[in-house]
């Protein structure tokens, strides 16, 4: 609590968000009123049972989608409310994502899928940072790879460079080493750390993984739609009691 | 953007050839027609049948590509989402797809030029063949040609993209995030109202259809009427498939095989509707063609042994008591020209007439006047098919310029069958045509020796009906050989098409299914029975659509002829090519081991 609140700003907010889905009959409330502020240069985890809501938190806090009610602020941008045409803009320079299946494109090179974003943004392309990038998440050996050419852990770590390349003041992952093995896992979080101390980029990551949680600086749990509890720098075994504690 | 088109293009060619072929096929064809019908001055029929083949290329080519773009569209949601995600806009999005299909186009007419040329000695060689041009015929070449080839090709291209690329831009950005990549809702709203509006504009098509007394009015909108229909019901298609689905699913019994072909209908509903639409289309035209023309040339037919009374016909005039024959009627065949005020435009064309004797005529004929009497028919008067009672026409005969009076109104001009009589008075002898004479003889006359003493050649009735009927039919046949051949080529690349995208799309589908039990010939039996679906709902509105055409035809010609036979060798090609194709497409999605499948996504 102290750590989010000696930060010098907010990089996201979200105030008394709901979002529900479905009709009438068959509604469901994935998010009951959440209200957290994701301070800038920290690195949040956020946890809980399956179905709590974690995703949607995610994507409402990303702009990805419209909550039913509440603002969602991003600087002094309500995403909420944003246009079409903003929500692009914010997605090519202000936020980043990295996601547990890859997202690549299929058809492009490593190389490639690194540069689209800033080709998309319309800015000039370097190849130099791309090659910089790629051989800074220790890929300098595979710019030329599909991504079909290349194993998870290391997909993955394009997905990271590509989110990286804009420099994004915010980066949101949904369980990025939930398809990997520990030894990838541990590379991909020693990655996001670099990022968090490195650049001052704010990192909001939903995990399953109390080791992952545990690399965080604070993690937050929800169950039903709510935010339940909040632990600072917590080690691996009390994220994982905690977790326990609420799925029971 | 456009490095990712060509990568794209690259990573994904497979879902594109059909497309290309189809843009180089309608390329070919038309630039062939074109050359030909810049040729053939002279040769009307043959500019005929090129004109039917030119638009029913154009639009072949143009519903393939289009249905093959949203089919390809449907299945990149994931991709095109992601592609938003990291910052496209949804502008970008369109233009990816547009230059992809910029790209798609060129190629398609890069290959389409040349191929013209081959297509052009083709059809040549056919039309000399069937005798709609002489055999010394070559079609000069023309420059400009290679710009209308150009265009069509990019044109058709961009114009099938167009659509889909509008829906495609529209992808959210969250959709790259689920793991399904199940498209987004087939049926919206807009495909709800546009398939239940051309069905309504098709039925209403075909009812004012049948009310037309005239073919020359009936044919066109009867066609019409069922290319609506065919378009409606193929945008209706995903409701039609599963609903036929579960009507044949039950025949197909509560066995394993039917009962998860059942559910894969109504979850594939996109990727079977894509297979079923080339197929409708390809019916409906083969179908309502043919049996447009069957079932005017059955009319004609009717209208001849139904009204001619007689014995013989003679190729000349008869003399005057001529022994055995009781009477005669003599008809020469000319061709008058008509002009028409229509609000204010006078319009000026040729018409079949004949001049006759009306006493004699009334006898040789006994078709029923709508309206007037042939008694009446003397002076400056004249017997016309339609046009009204009392009023006046414009012509011009033999070099004068005539306003004779309506005296007698004919049913409509079935194939070939005069559109105006004229008292033989009217005409200077020189206007006059070739005179045949319908004969009647004498009770007891023996037919051989009056016809020796006749103009000849002369014929029987019954030879001259023959005759008169294998004329038309030829022209009949040349035009169906010419255009069904064509929609039989660009269903087949439709269909293909179809089944072989879709297949690509179920690998990891087929292998989930092996994973839960199914054995690799149960898989490729399902794939099997569900394709046997698709193909029978494909036939069966296809044939629906048809009926539009002889519904609407059945008006002018008192008669329907339902082609069966093009029907069941259509329906038996479809099986045999969809079958195929969907077994070879199953058994090679299947060969690897369903493990190694069932992980991947791509
Ligand atoms: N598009 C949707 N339509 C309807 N309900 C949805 C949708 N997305 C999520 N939900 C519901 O909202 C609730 C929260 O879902 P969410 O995906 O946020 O959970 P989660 O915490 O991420 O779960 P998991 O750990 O399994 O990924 C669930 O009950 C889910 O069924
Ligand atoms: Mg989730």
């Amino acid at each position: 609590m102290s750590m989010l609140q000696t930060q010098a700003g907010t990089a996201v907010e979200l105030r008394d968000v709901v979002r529900e889905y479905g009709s009438r009959q068959a509604r469901v409330r994935a998010l009951d009123g959440v209200g957290i502020g994701f301070a800038r240069g920290t690195w949040t985890a956020v946890m809980g049972p399956s179905g709590s809501g974690k995703s949607t938190l995610l994507h409402c806090a990303a702009g990805l989608e419209r909550p039913t009610s509440g603002q969602v602020l991003l600087g002094d941008r309500d995403l909420a409310t944003a246009s079409e045409r903003d929500l692009t803009e914010l997605r090519r320079r202000d936020i980043g994502f990295v996601f547990q299946s890859f997202n690549l494109v299929s058809s492009l090179t490593a190389e490639q899928n690194v540069a689209l974003p800033l080709r998309l943004a319309g800015s000039k392309v370097s190849m130099k940072d791309v090659r910089a990038i790629l051989t800074g998440v220790g890929l300098g050996d595979r710019l030329r790879h599909r991504p079909r050419e290349l194993s998870g852990g290391q997909q993955q770590r394009v997905a990271i460079a590509r989110a990286m390349i804009t420099r994004p003041a915010v980066l949101f992952a949904d369980e990025p080493t939930g398809a990997l093995d520990s030894a990838a896992a541990r590379t991909v979080l020693g990655l996001l750390r670099s990022m968090v101390d490195e650049a001052q980029q704010t990192i909001v990551m939903v995990t399953h993984d109390p080791a992952a949680a545990a690399s965080a600086d604070s993690v937050v749990f929800l169950r039903d739609g709510r935010i339940v509890d909040r632990l600072v720098r917590p080690s691996v075994r009390e994220v994982a009691d905690r977790l326990a504690a609420l799925e029971a | 953007m456009f490095t990712l088109s060509v990568a794209t293009f690259r990573e994904r060619w497979q879902l594109f050839v059909g497309a290309i072929l189809t843009v180089t096929l309608g390329v070919a064809i038309v630039q062939s027609s074109l050359l030909i019908v810049a040729s053939a001055g002279g040769y009307g029929e043959a500019i005929a049948i090129l004109g039917l083949a030119l638009g029913v290329s154009a639009f072949l080519a143009a519903f393939i590509v289009s249905s093959t773009f949203a089919f390809t569209i449907a299945q990149r949601r994931r991709d095109l989402a992601l592609l938003r995600l990291i910052g496209g806009s949804r502008g970008q999005i369109r233009r990816l797809l547009l230059s992809e299909a910029l790209l798609l186009g060129v190629l398609g007419t890069l290959l389409g030029i040349p191929a013209g040329q081959i297509v052009l000695s083709a059809q040549t060689a056919l039309l000399e063949n069937l005798g709609f041009l002489p055999g010394s015929f070559s079609a000069a070449w023309h420059g400009w040609i290679l710009w209308v080839s150009l265009g069509l090709g990019i044109g058709v291209a961009q114009a099938g993209v167009l659509a889909a690329s509008r829906r495609a831009s529209r992808v959210r950005p969250l959709e790259a995030l689920r793991e399904t990549g199940a498209g987004a809702k087939v049926m919206t709203v807009s495909r709800w109202i546009l398939g239940i509006l051309l069905v309504i504009v098709g039925l209403t098509l075909m009812l004012v259809s049948t009310a037309v007394s005239n073919p020359n009015g009936a044919i066109p909108l009867s066609i019409n009427a069922m290319v609506a229909l065919a378009l409606g019901l193929s945008a209706l298609s995903p409701v039609i498939v599963p609903l036929i689905g579960r009507l044949t699913g039950t025949l197909a019994g509560r066995g394993t095989i039917g009962r998860l072909a059942r559910a894969n209908l109504r979850d594939g509903v996109r990727r079977n509707s894509s297979t079923a639409a080339p197929l409708l289309i390809l019916v409906a035209l083969l179908i309502g063609l043919a049996g447009t023309f069957d079932t005017l040339s059955e009319g004609a037919h009717h209208q001849l042994t139904d009204n001619v009374r007689g014995d013989l016909v003679a190729a000349g005039p008869i003399a005057p008591l001529t022994p055995g024959v009781a009477t005669a009627s003599t008809e020469y065949a000319l061709t008058i020209k008509v002009t028409s005020v229509n609000q204010g435009d006078t319009e000026t064309d040729d018409f079949p007439a004949l001049a006759i004797d009306p006493a004699a005529y009334q006898q040789a004929h006994q078709l029923p006047l709508i309206a007037g009497s042939y008694a009446d028919l003397h002076g400056l008067t004249v017997a016309a098919a339609g046009g009204k009672l009392g009023s006046t026409v414009r012509i011009h005969v033999g070099g004068q310029d005539l306003n004779p009076r309506v005296v007698a109104v004919l049913p409509p001009a079935l194939n070939g069958s005069p559109e105006y009589l004229l008292p033989r008075d009217l005409v200077p002898p020189p206007a006059l045509g070739p005179a045949q004479s319908i004969v009647r003889l004498q009770p007891g006359a023996d037919p051989a020796a009056v016809a020796r003493s006749l103009p000849q050649p002369v014929l029987t009735l019954d030879e001259w009906i023959a005759q008169s009927d294998s004329a038309q039919d030829s022209l009949n046949a040349g035009v169906m050989k010419v255009v069904m051949g064509l929609a039989a080529l660009y269903a087949v690349i439709g269909v293909v098409n179809a089944v072989v995208i879709a297949a690509g799309e179920r690998r990891r589908e087929f292998a989930v299914a092996r994973l839960t039990g199914f054995t690799r010939n149960q898989v490729i039996g399902t794939a099997l029975l569900e394709s046997a679906v698709v193909t029978v709902t494909g036939l069966l509105l296809g044939w629906l659509s048809a009926m539009a055409a002889l519904i609407g035809i059945s008006g002018v010609a008192g008669t329907m002829v339902i082609p069966w036979g093009a029907f069941w060798l259509t329906a038996l090609g479809a099986f045999l090519v969809v079958g195929a194709t969907s077994v070879w497409t199953s058994r090679s999605a299947t060969r690897a081991t369903p493990i190694s499948l069932a992980g991947t996504r791509e």
